[in-house]
């Protein structure tokens, strides 16, 4: 399917150290903003993650592959639906982006004050949910349906962690500091943009069951768009999170 | 053909159903608010409503389709806000007494109940089935074949021609409510003061709502009524002709496309619902705070504008894959037909933007819901943000209007001049320019809103520069009709009126557009003159061409040339009328959105004109829709390449086979060579399958 499909350890090798960067760089983003102020730096670094993500996770260039065969194959008709997650997957952008601009607008250089501990752990456990997902695509690419099965079972556990930390323990954990949806702009743009990303970590879960479930039955063994489809959507919301995470976290002061 | 006794038993069900919906809410309204029963009240209405409209179908069509998917919206409704309903009382959460007394359910209740109605409907109506089954691990054949005759158009249908023409009806009923609001809203402007929506309510109650407030609910719903409808009807026309011009067998994704429609349809009965609901007096730009503080009825009208986006969004993203991905064999980037390049220019909008307004109305809903304070001062929050998030879209929506109008424009003309089209790269790159251009005008819609003022004059210059690429636009049609042989047919008679009133459309933006005109122009009924003329020029007058263009495509029939005349020489100077007559009263001091206005304006006539103008326009469409639905079985028969054209479609006999070409076409020419010797568009062989 693709031209790293003959190479799977190289494949394999390259989720670690692609993985291994990604970390250093979360790490070094929060330690620079416990440290000093520097929005700049901070938008920067987010940046190259997300560039990192969208290349070596998301396969983008994937997009310029050349299909052999007619209309009705299904090497051409993946495709076709990869154009269309990724035309989706824009579109989606364009909400992310909307409350971006909703929390710059409101917000300016503050973020609401949250558990800072809290955040890195969940910023973590996403992190590497996408290191498993990715894992377990290059591994189903490579023929081996059951190094899949678990890896997914991995990224589904850890994605329900990241959504357990943080409707069912950072929410009530803001509550008790005092923001509210209703308490002020940043715990609005808080609940709101948490609430969203949310909504899509949910979405992505439910992906990944109906991917599981029938991978177990040994229907992607031939046909694998569908693998290749949920990671690309589990790691696009990893992406999100990438920029929400400064965003609400890190960058500027603490807001009133 | 639908026969005459389902018909009657649909109309006599809509009775029926009608009378005891309406006994069910009068006795609930009666029961739970203990107020007097009125007999316009909210409650009873909207239970008639439901059940009659449910019913019709019933009678037309069984339990099936769109009738399985309408009873399950109802009960969907009804489940979500008992479900919400039973929660807040669990929790002890106190309701408004005066709301839940008037609409029977709390907020909440209303807001969950209409989304679950959403879903409810969708799976009812079955256009999730495949993909459940996907989900399942459970194949599915790659077609499903319809049923011939009219059945399959109120059922699920994966074929792009019969959603096409789902989304052209859908759109022209749509716009028949949408004409009705404003017929009735436009009577009561005839004269000055307040004749029949009087605001004492006891002479005027209907929905809760008094004569004034009424004005406003009809004013606000005929704006986005006619922006969801206009929004179907382009892709009713884009669905229908884009897969044939490109020589494609379906849409890319035939399940999503079904899935795009299907969804506007709850959609469209939110809006509605949302008259029953209160109404809300915001206009349809819903702008907070007053949209935070207006009757529940704004919910569901952002409730089903939201629905209706998720309509465009996926249907757009459905043409930019069709088009990138199933091209014909030779039909190069510079080849396709024009028409493709306006509704790729279309969809690139409406793909990306329609979710700022998405989410623009979510975050009032919210901010209504549980008190989030995005746009509430008080909290800190910016009500200047969510013009900028709402304009991000509403802007470039009228872009999303236009361009497949102009495309149409572009698309028809040569085929009546019998002329190439003249600079054909330059069109195709000016649909692209006013796409992008488009992205960053949306501020001049917030020269007075108080927004920082160094914006001005940058969103000034960017929105004058949307006039360059339309220049392109007018300067080719202008240079193809020169020395053309022309044909004015019916659907060249609308292109011609199109572009002559886009035109006055055009040149009545600028002034908006600058600055210091824009201060005393704005919010005046000069601004509703304008948007009528760019719309109708863009939109209205091209949306009839296409359908006069291509209904022998369609059917296999053509409409009467007599009455489609009548109806352009009927419509175009009463619609000159009526919008000059706005500009005019505009410039002398009327405002829009305002039920009544001063007699020493001296504006009472020019009113007066306006309303009688408003009224033939109406008589002009009806004349249409009568012609249209005499000729689906009447017109006279048109199988073969009616108007002469060069494109694909016209190639092969109409009406169009279930898969479209039998024999794959290959573009061996350019496309719009009129009248030049030997020059061909397309080839049709066996041997042109492609291969990618």
């Amino acid at each position: 399917m693709t031209q790293h499909n003959h190479d799977n350890s190289s494949m394999l090798s390259q989720g670690i150290y692609i993985f291994v960067y990604l970390a250093v760089l979360t790490a070094l983003e929060f330690g620079i903003a416990i440290s000093f102020d520097a929005t700049i730096l901070l938008v920067v670094i987010a940046l190259v993650k997300a560039v990192l993500v969208v290349y070596y996770y998301m396969h983008i260039y994937q997009l310029n592959a050349e299909h052999e065969g007619d209309e009705d194959s299904y090497e051409y008709k993946s495709g076709t639906n990869r154009i269309g997650l990724w035309l989706f997957l824009i579109s989606d952008t364009f909400v992310f982006g909307g409350l971006m601009a909703m929390r710059l607008n409101l917000l300016g250089l503050s973020h609401p004050n949250l558990n800072q501990f809290l955040g890195l752990i969940v910023t973590t456990v996403l992190l590497v949910s996408s290191f498993f997902m990715n894992r377990g695509e290059a591994l189903m690419h490579a023929g081996d349906r059951k190094g899949f099965i678990t890896n997914t079972i991995v990224t589904f556990v850890l994605g329900l962690g990241f959504l357990i930390g943080v409707v069912f323990v950072e929410w009530p954990n803001a509550m008790r500091e005092g923001i509210t949806p209703s308490s002020g702009v940043a715990g609005a743009a808080f609940y709101m943009m948490t609430g969203m990303h949310a909504f899509h970590v949910l979405t992505g879960l439910i992906f990944l069951l109906v991917v599981l479930r029938n991978a177990r039955r040994g229907l992607y063994d031939e046909k694998q768009y569908p693998v290749e489809a949920v990671a690309v959507y589990w790691h696009f919301v990893d992406v999100v999170w990438i920029f929400f995470y400064p965003a609400l976290y890190l960058i500027g002061s603490i807001a009133k | 053909m639908i026969k005459k006794n389902t018909v009657g038993s649909g109309l006599l069900l809509l009775l029926i159903a009608g009378v005891v919906g309406y006994g069910i809410g009068f006795g609930l309204d009666a029961l739970v608010s203990g107020n007097t029963p009125r007999l316009a009240a909210s409650v009873p209405s909207a239970f008639a409503l439901l059940f009659a409209v449910s019913a019709f179908f019933f009678g037309l069509y069984g339990y099936r389709g769109i009738t399985r998917g309408l009873t399950w919206q109802v009960v969907g409704t009804l489940a979500g806000a008992l479900l919400v309903t039973g929660l807040r009382l669990l929790m002890g959460l106190k309701g408004n007494d005066i709301l839940e007394a008037k609409f029977f359910f709390s907020e909440p209740a209303w807001v969950f109940g209409g989304l679950v109605g959403v879903i409810s409907f969708l799976a009812g109506v079955g256009v999730m089935d495949d993909w459940t089954k996907w989900a399942l691990g459970i194949d599915t054949p790659d077609h499903h074949e319809d049923a011939p005759g009219w059945e399959k158009y109120f059922g699920v249908s994966v074929d792009h021609k019969v959603i096409g023409i789902q989304y052209t009806i859908t759109a022209l009923v749509l716009i028949s409510v949408g004409g009705l609001f404003a017929l009735i809203f436009r009577t009561e402007l005839a004269q000055s003061g307040l004749q029949f929506l009087s605001p004492d309510p006891t002479k005027f109650n209907v929905f809760n709502q008094s004569g004034p407030q009424m004005y406003n609910s009809l004013m606000s719903l005929h704006g986005m009524i006619m922006i969801v409808s206009i929004l179907l009807g382009i892709s009713g026309i884009i669905n229908y002709v884009v897969p044939l011009l490109v020589g494609a067998h379906d849409m890319a994704f035939p399940r999503m496309n079904a899935f795009a429609f299907w969804v506007a349809v709850p959609a469209a009965v939110l809006l509605l619902m949302s008259m029953v609901l209160g109404g809300f007096d915001t206009g349809w730009t819903g702008y907070p705070p007053l949209s935070a503080r207006a009757p529940v009825g704004v919910q569901f009208f952002f409730l089903g504008v939201f629905t209706a986006g998720w309509s465009s969004i996926l249907g757009s993203l459905n043409v930019i894959a069709t088009v990138l991905r199933m091209r014909a064999k030779g039909m190069t980037a510079m080849r396709m037909p024009i028409f493709v390049w306006a509704a790729i220019a279309t969809s690139i909008i409406a793909l990306t933007a329609t979710q700022l307004i998405g989410l623009s109305f979510q975050l009032v809903m919210f901010q209504r819901l549980l008190g989030m304070g995005f746009f509430d001062p008080l909290k800190g929050g910016n009500p200047v943000l969510f013009q900028h998030l709402f304009w991000f879209y509403s802007h470039p929506a009228v872009y999303v209007f236009v361009l497949p109008g102009l495309g149409v424009i572009s698309e028809l003309l040569p085929v009546f001049v019998r002329k190439p089209l003249f600079g054909y790269r330059w069109i195709a790159m000016s649909s692209l320019g006013i796409a992008l251009v488009g992205f960053v005008v949306w501020a001049h819609h917030m020269f007075a809103s108080g927004m920082n003022e160094y914006l001005r004059v940058p969103f000034m210059y960017s929105t004058m520069l949307v006039a360059v690429p339309t220049g392109v636009k007018f300067f080719s049609w202008v240079a193809t009709i020169w020395g053309g042989k022309i044909e004015t047919p019916t659907p060249m008679l609308f292109v011609l009126g199109g572009i002559i009133v886009f035109l006055i459309g055009g040149i009545s933006g600028p002034p908006n557009a600058m600055v210091a005109l824009d201060l005393h122009l704005t919010d005046t009924y000069w601004v509703v003159g304008h948007f009528h003329d760019t719309i109708f020029g863009g939109f209205v007058f091209p949306f009839f061409a296409a359908i006069y263009y291509w209904f022998p495509k369609a059917t296999g029939r053509r409409m009467n040339e007599f009455w489609g005349k009548i109806h352009f020489w009927l419509m175009t100077p009463s619609f000159f009328t009526l919008t000059f007559g706005m500009m005019y009263v505009g410039l002398r001091g009327m405002r829009r959105r305002i039920a009544d206005y001063d007699p020493a304006l001296g504006i009472d006539t020019a009113h007066l004109v306006m309303t009688i103008s408003a009224f033939l326009i109406a008589l002009s469409v009806l004349i249409f829709f009568i012609n249209f639905i005499r000729s689906i079985k009447h017109g006279e028969e048109a199988k073969g390449n009616v108007w002469n054209s060069r494109s694909p479609e016209w190639q092969v006999p109409s009406p169009m086979p279930a898969h479209n070409y039998e024999v794959p076409f290959e573009v061996v020419g350019e496309p719009y060579d009129y009248g030049l010797a030997d020059s061909k568009y397309v080839e049709f062989s066996a041997a042109s399958g492609k291969k990618h």
